[in-house]
């Protein structure tokens, strides 16, 4: 009778990736990671470059709690301050939410809403931004923001993208006053899955947010095999069998593939169950990033731009981690949604830091003379969109999965949602026992029938 | 000293001692705010079958001389710098162990597993019973010392692999032990095997059904004692565990302590950089905090969700 258990396999060895082998081991199996690229860590890549300025490919936000369940607190550093602005002229910059409260045309809109409008179908992003918020916030800031990074008109996305801030204004107000008194980035709303609190604050690793995915993997029993791209999913009466990485075919009754949903269905053979997910979109983004001099050029960490900018976000992480830029140096990231082959995307990087330079005067008015260099990354899979043209299939991949048994999406591409790194681990902590036990289950099952056959041919 | 320790506190995944289940939801993330051992963060979570509340990942046996430092209270809770809240202490003490152990035979045996420096067992040998047979364990080479100091007859093991004869207890006791452990359904069977048939075992451990914990439980409860409590319960989980070892509940009730408020406060106020002379009104050596507290948790005793656990389980007959 055979005694081996197939592996689990696990597509993909950025964070999603390492996270689940992780959580694997943890439930006792064994998980071999393949990762197509060169290296680990994948969209969690960091660097410093020669000046001494440290990089992560795009924004995360890691915390305490995160931290101190990988066992990493003690190598990271607290955040003195976190905060959101939004631009709305020269001189006025309401804080992100609280602040917009102080504008008396928002209040004003937002109450004429509620009090005229009677219930009606609110599953379009467009009504259901107006009604939340009133037409006049939703109309000058919310709706520009969410066409900027979704690249499609409110009236073509669902509404379910908004279902994404989990704070109320009074715990928001409290979760503040705490952040003020402990001088620690207090998160608030950067977690679906779990809950703001008091106690729980932005941190930062040392060596960035690749040390994060450095340290799972250093602590899986298998290393990650590089170089190794994922080339087919076989599977059987809609259950997968095996997989083809690297032009090797191996047997297995378990994937978790991290790889963006719509990538995912091409590698199928053998069922059409995922090619309703084929059509799934996520928008680009083309992110400048402009080395500077002097510090707190911004009036906050992050600025959101809904009007008269290029970019819909400008960011100045140094604010939130002085350590990440020599002293009296800064980096400022402007952020363009895009999509590849759009005039965005296809700027030259001199035409795309040109653009950020010669519009960046409103908030930063002698950026030229400060600029010392700048770097430009095109980054294709920024955010899931959800369009309303593929609405129910979306919310048939959250809520029952890829409909292959033995075949899981996992991470913010795989899922296609907008959650950040501590969500991916939430998930996969309640998720993983189950395909462990079903893992395990098929595994039986498959070894006593392979047991019955060789009893058969001894016979 | 954190930066020094820093890298000798290794930490290991665990599973729910109960279940085996790994799947526990965040509950409270905390620092060593009271010996401040080490720079790690520590995250306690909830198993969403058993209730139990424990510390995942936690330090390594190898780390345990690290997180407890020489100048760890249990090992030094004297008279001499605790007077007052010593005296008090010992007298209620004293009467709770004495009324659990009503009806015992006049030669019982008695054993405190995790004895600590002999505190318990010294307040029996000077107001129980004389015939009382006084027994402890402890893990701790610094506890045992001090134990043995007072001329009490203690172990230095688990008491898993004690001398003491099986079936050959009446009562035992585990005060404020159970949380500090690793394995807490081990040692209940173990100690279920040293315990005659019918005998009993007296337990208090910090209650996670209590308002405290209710109120500080995001990270400043003074009952994580982060990070040395392992495992914490309330009264479902201290069933289930009490299941798991075969042991009955002959009685599950909780009872007034004035520590974890006391440590709820104090650690907050540490956490917010308040100054020391604040902070030190709040200590096992401030009395009218601990006096203020003791009325208060009273009350919530009265309604059955006092600051202890107090649990007596029974070897089956």
């Amino acid at each position: 009778m055979s005694t081996s258990t197939p592996p689990v396999i696990v597509l993909g060895g950025g964070i999603a990736g390492l996270l689940a082998a992780h959580e694997l081991g943890r439930n006792g199996v064994a998980a071999e990671v393949y990762e197509a690229g060169p290296r680990i860590a994948g969209m969690a890549a960091s660097h410093t470059d020669a000046d001494g300025f440290s990089y992560d490919v795009g924004a995360h936000f890691v915390t305490n709690r995160f931290m101190a369940a990988l066992g990493m607190r003690a190598n990271c550093r607290v955040l003195p301050r976190y905060g959101e602005v939004v631009h709305l002229s020269a001189k006025k910059h309401p804080v992100y939410p609280i602040g917009l409260l102080g504008v008396p045309r928002f209040v004003r809109s937002a109450v004429w809403e509620k009090v005229r409008r009677p219930k009606r179908d609110l599953s379009v992003a467009a009504d259901r931004f107006r009604h939340d918020y009133g037409r006049k916030l939703a109309d000058e800031v919310a709706l520009p923001l969410l066409e900027a990074w979704s690249g499609l008109p409110a009236d073509q996305l669902s509404a379910s993208v908004i279902d994404k801030i989990p704070t109320g204004l009074a715990q928001t107000i409290w979760l503040r006053m705490a952040q003020r008194m402990t001088k620690r980035a207090v998160m608030i709303g950067y977690c679906k899955e779990e809950p703001s609190a008091t106690g729980v604050f932005h941190v930062y690793p040392d060596g960035g947010i690749a040390a994060i995915c450095q340290h799972v993997a250093d602590g899986l029993a298998q290393p990650v095999q590089v170089g190794q791209p994922a080339e087919k999913i076989y599977t059987d009466g809609e259950r997968v069998v095996g997989v083809r990485i690297a032009g090797r075919d191996i047997e297995t009754n378990t994937v978790i593939s991290t790889l963006p949903i719509n990538r995912l269905t091409q590698l199928i053979e053998g069922s059409d169950r995922l090619d309703r997910f084929r059509r799934f979109q996520f928008r680009g983004l083309v992110l400048v990033n402009l080395k500077l001099t002097g510090r707190e050029l911004l009036p906050d960490v992050i600025v959101w731009t809904p009007h008269g900018f290029p970019y819909f976000r400008v960011t100045e992480a140094p604010m939130a981690m002085p350590w990440i830029a020599p002293v009296d140096k800064t980096m400022i990231l402007c952020e363009f949604g895009a999509q590849p082959g759009d005039e965005v995307w296809a700027m030259t990087d001199e035409e795309a830091v040109e653009r950020c330079v010669s519009t960046l005067d409103p908030l930063i008015p002698d950026v030229r003379s400060r600029l010392l260099g700048a770097s430009v990354l095109r980054q294709p899979l920024g955010y899931p969109v959800f369009a309303l043209d593929y609405e129910p299939d979306r919310a048939a991949l959250a809520a029952e999965g890829t409909g292959i048994a033995g075949l899981h999406s996992v991470g913010r591409n795989g899922e296609f949602d907008h959650i950040l790194m501590e969500d991916t681990f939430w998930r996969l902590r309640r998720r993983i026992p189950a395909i462990a036990r079903d893992h395990h289950r098929c595994s039986v099952v498959a070894s006593s029938i392979e047991g019955v056959h060789n009893e058969h041919s001894t016979a | 000293m954190a930066a020094d320790e820093r890298e000798s506190v290794t930490l290991e995944n665990v599973a729910c001692c109960i279940c085996g289940g790994v799947d526990g939801t965040p509950v409270g993330v905390g620092e060593d705010f009271e010996y401040h051992t080490t720079s790690h963060s520590f995250l306690a979570v909830r198993c969403p079958r058993c209730e139990l509340i424990y510390l995942d990942p936690r330090p390594t046996p190898a780390s345990l001389p690290v997180i407890y430092p020489d100048e760890y209270h249990a090992f030094a809770f004297d008279e001499e710098q605790f007077g007052l809240v010593h005296k008090v202490r010992s007298r209620l003490e004293a009467r709770r162990l004495l009324r659990a152990g009503r009806g015992l035979p006049a030669d019982a045996h008695v054993l405190d597993v995790g004895c600590g420096d002999g505190f318990h067992l010294d307040l029996l040998r000077q107001h129980g019973p004389k015939g009382w047979q006084l027994h402890g364990v402890d893990t701790d080479a610094r506890a045992v010392a001090a134990a043995r100091g007072r001329g009490l007859d203690v172990e230095e093991q688990p008491v898993e692999t004690s001398a003491l004869a099986p079936g050959s207890i009446d009562f035992a006791l585990c005060i404020q032990t159970i949380e500090h452990v690793g394995d807490p359904v081990a040692i209940l069977r173990a100690i279920g095997k040293l315990l005659k048939p019918g005998g009993r075992l007296y337990l208090i451990t910090d209650n996670t059904g209590s308002p405290d914990f209710k109120i500080t439980k995001g990270r400043h409860w003074g009952g994580y004692h982060f990070p040395r409590h392992w495992n914490l319960f309330n009264k479902a989980s201290m069933r289930k565990l009490a299941e798991a070892a075969d042991l009955e509940v002959a009685k599950l009730s909780t009872t007034t302590s004035p520590v974890n408020w006391t440590y709820s406060v104090r650690n907050t106020l540490v956490d917010w950089n308040a100054p020391s002379w604040m902070v030190n009104r709040f200590s096992l050596k401030a009395a009218p905090a601990l006096a203020a507290f003791t009325a208060f948790d009273t009350a919530f005793t009265v309604i059955g969700r006092g600051a202890l656990l107090r649990v007596i389980l029974r070897r089956p007959q």
